[in-house]
C-alpha cells in the first residue's frame, strides 16, 4: 500500500429526476468544458416512451448550479437511447456515444445538434455498442467499440483514422471494454470490463501494462467500467461490480478506495425544504441499518439498502484541483472526493 | 427417438419450464424422462440461472437499481427466457401467482422482485419454511398491512389471507382462528417502517432512489398472550401458527389443487373451489398425500406430479398464460438472448395479453385458463408471435429453417406443414387445421433450396408458416 495520499469526501451533486430539469436519471458519465461546466449524461429511468424525457445531458456546476439540459430519448438526430459516454473537444463541442444506436452524436456547447456518425457493424466507421470516449492530444476522438473489442480513432469531424485491439484475454486483447482515458504523456488506459483489469497502451495502441485480477480485494477488480489518471499518473478505477472506486499507483500499489459516503446534495436539501414531513421521518430512521442479506450478490444488495454507498458506479474522473468525481449511477448523483493537500 | 418420447418431453418442458427448442428436446430425450425430472428438480446443482447477469446490468442500466416497474418486469422476463434453471423460474412464477403481491399499493417494484428472488431460493423447499419467509417478506408485510398489526390494535388482513388464500382455503377455519392468527403475527414488521410508509404513500424516489426494505421483529409490539388456534392452545408466535397450518389436511389439498391448476390442467377459478369439486380428485389426493408424507417438501410433491400418469396425460390441457406465451415464443424464436434495447417490449406484451407481472389484479392473483383468452389478448398474442418469428436470422428461426432444409424430402407442402408443427411443439392439430395449413403452404408450390433466390423465398415461406401456426388454437395451449 502506498501511503501519503489521502482523500476525504467533499460533497454530492445531483439527485434523482426522471422528468428532466435538475437532477439525473441513471447518469453514466460526465465531462467538463473549458469553463469548468459539468455535463452529465443520463441513460434514463428505463427505455419506455414515458421515460424518454429522463434521457438527457444536464449542464451544471460543481457547486450545483443548474444550467440547463439538452437531447432526449429517441432515435432521431440529436436524440439518444443508450448513451454510454460523453467527451468534450478543444472547441467545447460535446460528443455522446450511444450503445443502442451505434453512433456518436455531436452537439454544440449550447446543446444544438451538429452531426453524427456510425452505424452498426464491424468495419471502419462502424460500431457495435460504442462505449467510452476520450480525446487524445491532437483532438482526435478515441472510441471504445465495446462488442468489437477494439478502439477506434477519429478526427473530431468523424473521419476514421485508425484502430487497434482484438477480442481475448491475452496482453493487449480486450473483452467488452468500457471506459477509456488518456494521461499527460498520451498513453491510453482502458477498463477491460470482462477481463477484470485495466490495460495501458501507448498513443498508437501498443500494449504497455496491465493491472488487476478478478476479485474483491485491494488491487482486484470485478468488472471495472471506468478509469481516470491524475497529473501524477495515479490511476482511478470505477470498480463497478465491487461497488467502489479504487486508486492505485503506476506500479500497481494500492492507494485508496471509496465505497461511498454521500450526504445530501443542495438539490436534495431543497427537496426536503418543501417536504418537511418526509425529512422528519428520515431523521428518525436508521439509514445505515445492520443487514441480514444472502451472501450472493451481497455488495449490490448492500448498496440497495444503504443510501450513502455507491451503487453501480460507472465512471470516475479527476481534475487538476485534486477532486475525484464518481458517477454514482444507481443513486443518480455524483459523489465528489477531495485529495488532501 | 420416438415421436411419443419427444412429445412427452416437450410437454414436461412446457410445464416445468417455458418450452424447449428442438435441439434442447433432443438432448433431454437422450437423458431420459425421469433423469430430466430430477435435473429440473435440482436447480441448485445447475449453473447460475444466467450465464452472465452482469451483461444485463451493464446494458440495461436500469436493471441494476430496478427503480421502475417496467425495468423489473423486463429483468424477470429476460431471466425467464435465458435461465438455465427453468423450474426454479417456473416455481417463482407459480408462487407469485399464489402469494400475489402487487406494485400498485407498494410503489416499490424491486421489493416484489426481491420477493420473487425469495421464491427462487425457497420455492422447491419446505412449504413451512416458505410460509415463514413469506410472513417475513417486506413486500408482503406492506401489501397485506402487517406493518399495521400491533399488539394493542390488531390488523387482520395478513392473518386472514394467510388462511384463506395462501394455505387452507375458505371454509376450513373460523373468524376466531383469523383473529388468533393475526395476534400471533403482531410485531412482524419492517425496519424504519414509518419512513418507508411515508415514501411509499407519495411514491417518493427522492433524493436518491428507493431503499430496499428489511424485515424486523419487534418483541415489544408482539402479543404473547395465550391463543387458541384451530383447536391448539399456546402462547403462539407466527411460526407456531404456521406449524399448525401445515399440519391441516385442508392445506395439503389446497396447495395440491393450486399445483394441479398451474402445472397439470386448468381448474375453475379459486373462488369456485368451495363448491366445484376438483377436475381429478384422485390426482389431488395423490399430491396432498405426497405433501404430508414428505413433511411439506414441495420438491417431493413436484417429483410425484411430473412422474404421474395424470400429468403425462395432460398435454395441452392448459391455456398458456401471457408470460408462458411470451417467454416460450421468445425462446423458440431465439430472440432476447443478449441484452437489447427492444427487450422492454416483453413487459408491455405480457401486459397487453392480460398479465402485468409484479402487479396482479388483487391478492387472489390472476384468473387463469380460458379467462386469459379475449379477442384483444388473442390479437396481441398473434401479433407478438408474428414479430418474433419474422426475423429469419434469429437463431431459433434459423435452426428451424435449417432443419427443414436438411430433411430428406422437404419439398411438399404436407411435409413442410408437418415439419413446422413438429418443430414448434410438437403440436398435434386437428385434421381440418392441418388441411388449412397445407392449403396455405401449397399456394406457392413446393419449397426449393437450389439457388440464392429460392433459399431466400423458401425461408420467407417457412417464416410465414411459423407465424400462421402461432395463431392456431393449439399453439395457445401448454
Amino acid at each position: 500500500m502506498r501511503t501519503g495520499i489521502r482523500f476525504r469526501y467533499s460533497h454530492t451533486v445531483g439527485f434523482m429526476s426522471l422528468q428532466g430539469g435538475r437532477g439525473f436519471g441513471n447518469p453514466v458519465d460526465l465531462a467538463f468544458d473549458r469553463d469548468g461546466v459539468m455535463y452529465v449524461v443520463s441513460r434514463g429511468g428505463s427505455d419506455s416512451e414515458e421515460m424518454t424525457i429522463s434521457k438527457r445531458v444536464t449542464k451544471c456546476t460543481v457547486d450545483e448550479k443548474y444550467l440547463g439540459q439538452f437531447s432526449s430519448g429517441g432515435t432521431g438526430d440529436g436524440q439518444i437511447m443508450w448513451p454510454s459516454s460523453i467527451a468534450i473537444d478543444v472547441d467545447d463541442n460535446v460528443y455522446v456515444s450511444d450503445e443502442a444506436l451505434h453512433r456518436i452524436s455531436v452537439f454544440s456547447k449550447g446543446g444544438e445538434f451538429l452531426y453524427k456518425w456510425g452505424v452498426q457493424g464491424e468495419g471502419e466507421g462502424e460500431f457495435d455498442r460504442p462505449a467510452g470516449l476520450a480525446f487524445d492530444r491532437d483532438n482526435n476522438l478515441l472510441v471504445v467499440d465495446g462488442l468489437n473489442n477494439r478502439v477506434q480513432r477519429y478526427t473530431s469531424e468523424g473521419r476514421f483514422l485508425s484502430q487497434w485491439g482484438s477480442g481475448g484475454g491475452g496482453e493487449g486483447e480486450l473483452n467488452m471494454p468500457w471506459g477509456i482515458t488518456t494521461d499527460q504523456g498520451g498513453n491510453v488506459y482502458i477498463a477491460d470490463w470482462r477481463n477484470d483489469r485495466i490495460q495501458k497502451f501507448d498513443a498508437e495502441g501498443k500494449y504497455l501494462a496491465s493491472w488487476g485480477t478478478p476479485g474483491p480485494g485491494d488491487g482486484e477488480f470485478n468488472r471495472p467500467s471506468g478509469v481516470a489518471v491524475d497529473s501524477e499518473d495515479n490511476i482511478y478505477i470505477a470498480d463497478w461490480g465491487n461497488e467502489r472506486v479504487q486508486v492505485m499507483a503506476q506500479d500497481g500499489a494500492f492507494i485508496a478506495k471509496f465505497r461511498g459516503e454521500s450526504g445530501l446534495s443542495k438539490w436534495a436539501d431543497e427537496y426536503f425544504t418543501t417536504n418537511q414531513d418526509e425529512l422528519e421521518e428520515r431523521e428518525k430512521a436508521n439509514l445505515e441499518p445492520a443487514l441480514d442479506l444472502p451472501p450472493e450478490d451481497y455488495l449490490r444488495q448492500e448498496s440497495a439498502n444503504i443510501e450513502k454507498l455507491l451503487w453501480g458506479p460507472t465512471t470516475v474522473k479527476v481534475d487538476d484541483q485534486g477532486r475525484v468525481y464518481v458517477v454514482d449511477t444507481g443513486r443518480a448523483r455524483i459523489q465528489i472526493y477531495q485529495r488532501e493537500p | 427417438m420416438s415421436q411419443k418420447e419427444k412429445a412427452l418431453m416437450a410437454h414436461l418442458l412446457r410445464r416445468a419450464g417455458f418450452g424447449a427448442t428442438a435441439r434442447e428436446l433432443e438432448a433431454y430425450v437422450v437423458k431420459g424422462y425421469e433423469a430430466t425430472v430430477e435435473e429440473l428438480l435440482h436447480p441448485e446443482q445447475a449453473p447460475p440461472a444466467l450465464e452472465d447477469e452482469d451483461l444485463l446490468k451493464r446494458y440495461h442500466v436500469d436493471s441494476n437499481n430496478l427503480l421502475m416497474m417496467e425495468s423489473c418486469q423486463t429483468y424477470w422476463l429476460y431471466r425467464m427466457i435465458n435461465t438455465r434453471r427453468p423450474l426454479e423460474e417456473k416455481m417463482a412464477l407459480f408462487w407469485h401467482g399464489l402469494f400475489a403481491t402487487g406494485y400498485t399499493k407498494l410503489n416499490h417494484p424491486k421489493a416484489i422482485l426481491n420477493q420473487v428472488e425469495m421464491f427462487r431460493r425457497r420455492g422447491l423447499g419446505s412449504f413451512h419454511t416458505l410460509l415463514v419467509e413469506l410472513s417475513k417478506d417486506p413486500a408482503m408485510i406492506f401489501w397485506l398491512d402487517n406493518k399495521d398489526n400491533h399488539k394493542g390494535a390488531v390488523n387482520e388482513n395478513y392473518g386472514r389471507e394467510l388462511l384463506e388464500l395462501f394455505s387452507m382455503g375458505v371454509g376450513s377455519y373460523t373468524e376466531t382462528d383469523v383473529r388468533q392468527a393475526s395476534h400471533a403475527f403482531t410485531g412482524w414488521t419492517l425496519a424504519d417502517v414509518s419512513l418507508h410508509a411515508a415514501r411509499s404513500e407519495r411514491d417518493s424516489i427522492w433524493p436518491y432512489g428507493r431503499l430496499d426494505w428489511q424485515f424486523q421483529y419487534r418483541a415489544d409490539d408482539h402479543d404473547d398472550a395465550e391463543k387458541v388456534f384451530l383447536g391448539h392452545k399456546g402462547t403462539f408466535n407466527g411460526e407456531d401458527i404456521i406449524d399448525v397450518i401445515c399440519r391441516q389436511p385442508a392445506t395439503g389439498r389446497f396447495i395440491a389443487r393450486h399445483l394441479y391448476n398451474f402445472f397439470v390442467a386448468d381448474e375453475p377459478q379459486v373462488p369456485a373451489w368451495q363448491t366445484v369439486p376438483p377436475r381429478d380428485p384422485e390426482a389431488i389426493d395423490i399430491l396432498a398425500n405426497a405433501f404430508f408424507k414428505n413433511k411439506y417438501d414441495i420438491r417431493s410433491v413436484m417429483r410425484v406430479l411430473f412422474n404421474s400418469y395424470f400429468f403425462k396425460n395432460a398435454a395441452f390441457a392448459k391455456v398458456k398464460s401471457p408470460t408462458e406465451f411470451v417467454v416460450g415464443t421468445a425462446r423458440l424464436a431465439g430472440g432476447h438472448s443478449f441484452p437489447n434495447v427492444e427487450d422492454l417490449r416483453l413487459a408491455s406484451e405480457t401486459s397487453n395479453m392480460g398479465q402485468q407481472l409484479l402487479d396482479p389484479p388483487s391478492v387472489e392473483g390472476w384468473h387463469t385458463g380460458m379467462e386469459w383468452v379475449t379477442t384483444g389478448s388473442l390479437i396481441s398474442r398473434v401479433n407478438f408471435a408474428a414479430d418474433e418469428f419474422a426475423d429469419a436470422t434469429k437463431p431459433g428461426v434459423r435452426d428451424i429453417i435449417s432443419r427443414i432444409r436438411d430433411q430428406e424430402d422437404h419439398s411438399s407442402p404436407e411435409r413442410l406443414v408437418d415439419a413446422c408443427l413438429n418443430l414448434m411443439g410438437p403440436l398435434d392439430v386437428p385434421d381440418d387445421t392441418r388441411q388449412d395449413l397445407i392449403a396455405h403452404a401449397s399456394a406457392a408450390g413446393d419449397l426449393r433450396f437450389d439457388s440464392e433466390e429460392t433459399i431466400r423465398s423458401s425461408a420467407d415461406r417457412i417464416v410465414e408458416l411459423l407465424q400462421v401456426i402461432a395463431a392456431t388454437r393449439e399453439y395457445q395451449l401448454a
